[in-house]
């Protein structure tokens, strides 16, 4: 197949145009309008820094664009630009994301919402540059919102979802989207690109309100509150969370409306589902060995299928619960680890477990840990997460291990 | 260091000190590292150190990556903490000599407060910092030590902001030995690098070290071969009076050295 790579008009809301999933994200920053980005390299994310600094040289976008020195002034810089009143763009990968650690946790508690991406890499030590999802998931009990793409179009489009949730009034907290290191960060894919004129009818401009720091308008921000008010404030980040889920539903209905795109439910992606017995769930770009396993699987007469889970905070309860109380077992893939937690399981393992335990009927839940450090989840290794899902289905859990590591040297 | 030394360090057979099953290395044709890293073994033999009693600390990058191939004592550490690394290893081990390989990224930005500290504290280390004004490892990214106007992928139009000069900081926070060097001038950098370990206090070499694969090629430097001439051109004046000797008649600022390599400052302790 000859593919164009130009960019070409396809509508009157988009071109089209091959991007990395860091290109996207660049394409994103110019879109929304961002007032202030800062940088700092490690990979994979530093792909977006020379995106947005080639979109900055070629006169294509206009933003204050400050390379940091190092991870945490970087995201110490977005969050006082974002405090009076800029929107803001910020990332990071693995180590570096930890290097910011104070700041991410107070962003959060400070509830600006700055919009990030966490590139995912594993954490050292062992070095190694491949994905691996526990750097985005450190931060799952911040306040953080944690979106994880599939795609470079999904990259591109929960940007825009990300500044738009996550600036919303009822919401204001930040958004660190992931994206799997050179699985999408540094691959290719042909890319809708909205017009800025579309992105405008979806996007609002950032408003702080009455929160905004300004001479006009004086206000204390980060006061030390001590015992007498600090559960209160923790109460309203926990308000904000359960508020994050109906906004999300929202921003995606006009999303769809505006764009066209974004599937049926803004949580879940569901693949070969309406027949399927077992089915697994994951996140990120784990999809695309597994589809091509289900494809295979189906033709050899097995009713398998995929949910792919796109917001883990908030984590969608209800519809997860809804999705995965209609089969008969689920296998859980996590590109993470969760050392020492319950059944020995992945972060995500846990959290679906918990999701369901509530439900009269429970499906068999299977957990896996697979594809760490960007090791690639070939089709036997896929075939094997299956296979043993839908043994658990037949027979039920079996006792001892219920999670396994899938395609390691023991 | 004396003729007779400086012959038999130049008659060094590396290959005895390197990790010969890392190689091939990752250093991309005509880095300067590699210059700098035969300077280092050439300037320890001279010294005739114990290699068991000589420890390397690194931090993270190309210039970070020389101590995966020095077959010794070595820490490859987390990006900019080599500092900090080496003043617990020296607090620990007083006996060790303890050499930290850094780069301006390294050293200068994420790193940048351990530098201070450790120069203000003066502690008995030798800090070898490489600068080659980039991020090499991750693709050539403006640095805080980027000259003005040059070109890196986060400024495709040429960077703006003030550089720093690593010595003048280092001397000014504190350092008791402050030298720059130059992998346009080798043996030069033995002679520094030698006085730097056999220094008490601490010891600062910057080190001119050319990226030819990004800082060169966005800044069409040429190769390698190139970019050493002009280094070189750059540090060819012994002083700035023969230099304003030599070019009188010429434009101001023409044919002065920009950089001054040799010993900057010392203070003995
Ligand atoms: S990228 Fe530059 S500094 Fe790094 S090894 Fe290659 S030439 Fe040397």
């Amino acid at each position: 197949m000859v593919v164009d790579v130009k960019t070409r008009e396809t509508s009157e809301v988009e071109t089209e145009q091959l991007a990395t999933g860091c290109e996207a994200i660049a394409e994103a920053i110019r879109l929304a309008d961002v007032d202030v980005m800062a940088a700092y390299p490690i990979r994979p994310y530093d792909g977006v820094m020379q995106a947005a600094a080639k979109l900055i040289a070629n006169g294509k976008m206009d933003v204050e664009y400050i390379v940091a020195d190092g991870e945490h002034s970087q995201f110490e810089i977005v969050k006082h630009a974002c405090a009076v009143g800029s929107r803001v763009f910020v990332g990071s990968s693995g180590v570096g994301w930890f290097y910011a650690f104070e700041a991410i946790a107070v962003t959060a508690g400070l509830r600006l919402p700055v919009v990030a991406i966490c590139g995912n890499r594993a954490l050292d030590d062992p070095g190694a540059f491949g994905t691996e999802h526990n750097d985005s998931l450190a931060v799952r009990d911040l306040g953080w919102l944690l979106p994880w793409a599939e795609t470079a179009q999904e990259a591109l489009d929960l940007a825009l979802m990300a500044w738009r949730v996550g600036e919303d009034r009822r919401v204001s907290l930040p958004v660190a989207i992931g994206l799997d290191g050179a699985f999408l960060t540094h691959s290719q894919h042909i890319v809708k690109i909205p017009t800025q004129a579309a992105v405008q009818r979806f996007l609002p401009k950032f408003d702080l309100g009455d929160r905004l720091l300004h001479p006009d308008n004086p206000i204390t921000i980060a006061p030390q509150v001590d015992q007498d008010w600090l559960m209160e404030i923790r109460r309203q980040n926990d308000h904000a969370m359960r508020q994050a889920l109906g906004v999300i539903r929202e921003a995606h209905a006009d999303f769809k409306t505006i764009f066209g795109r974004g599937g049926d439910s803004p949580f879940l992606d569901e693949f070969m589902t309406e027949d399927a017995e077992v089915v697994v769930i994951g996140q990120g770009t784990l999809s695309l060995p597994m589809k091509v396993a289900i494809r295979r699987l189906r033709k050899e007469g097995h009713k398998v299928g995929l949910v792919r889970l796109k917001w883990f905070r908030p984590f969608p309860t209800e519809e997860v619960v809804r999705s995965l109380g209609r089969f008969k077992a689920i296998g859980v893939v996590d590109r993470d680890y969760s050392f020492g937690s319950p059944f020995y399981g992945g972060v995500l393992y846990n959290e679906i477990r918990s999701a369901l335990y509530s439900q009269a009927s429970r499906p068999a839940i299977v957990g896996f840990i697979a594809g760490l450090g960007g090791r690639e989840i070939e089709q036997p290794m896929a075939t094997e997460i299956f296979e043993k899902t839908e043994a658990a289905a037949r027979t039920g859990l079996p006792a001892g291990d219920v999670c396994h590591w899938i395609g390691v040297r023991e | 260091m004396t003729a007779k030394a400086l012959a038999a360090a130049t008659g060094i057979d590396y290959r005895e000190h390197l990790r010969l099953p890392m190689m091939p290395h990752i250093l991309c044709p005509g880095c300067g590292h590699g210059i700098v890293l035969k300077a280092l073994l050439r300037a320890i033999r001279s010294l005739d150190l114990d290699w068991d009693r000589l420890a390397f600390v690194a931090g993270i990058g190309c210039s970070s990556r020389l101590v995966g191939y020095i077959d010794g004592c070595t820490l490859h550490t987390t990006h900019g903490r080599a500092l900090t690394f080496a003043t617990g290893l020296k607090l620990a081990r007083p006996d060790l000599t303890v050499v930290v390989i850094t780069g301006d990224g390294d050293g200068l930005a994420i790193g940048g407060n351990h530098l201070i500290h450790a120069a203000r504290r003066d502690v008995d280390l030798a800090c070898l910092l490489l600068n080659n004004e980039t991020y090499g490892m991750t693709g050539g990214q403006v640095a805080p030590t980027t000259v003005p106007g040059s070109v890196s992928t986060t400024t495709p139009r040429g960077a703006t902001e003030p550089p720093f000069d690593a010595c003048a900081l280092v001397t000014a926070a504190g350092a008791s030995f402050v030298a720059r060097g130059a992998t346009s001038l080798p043996l030069e950098l033995d002679t520094l690098i030698a006085a730097a370990i056999a220094h008490r206090g601490f010891s600062f070499v910057e080190i001119e070290s050319d990226c030819p694969e990004y800082f060169g090629r966005y800044n069409r430097l040429g190769r390698a071969p190139e970019m050493l001439q002009q280094q070189r051109r750059r540090f060819d004046e012994v002083d700035e009076t023969l230099a304003a000797k030599r070019f009188v008649g010429a434009p101001p600022h023409a044919g002065v050295p920009r950089l001054r390599t040799g010993v900057l400052h010392e203070r003995k302790t």
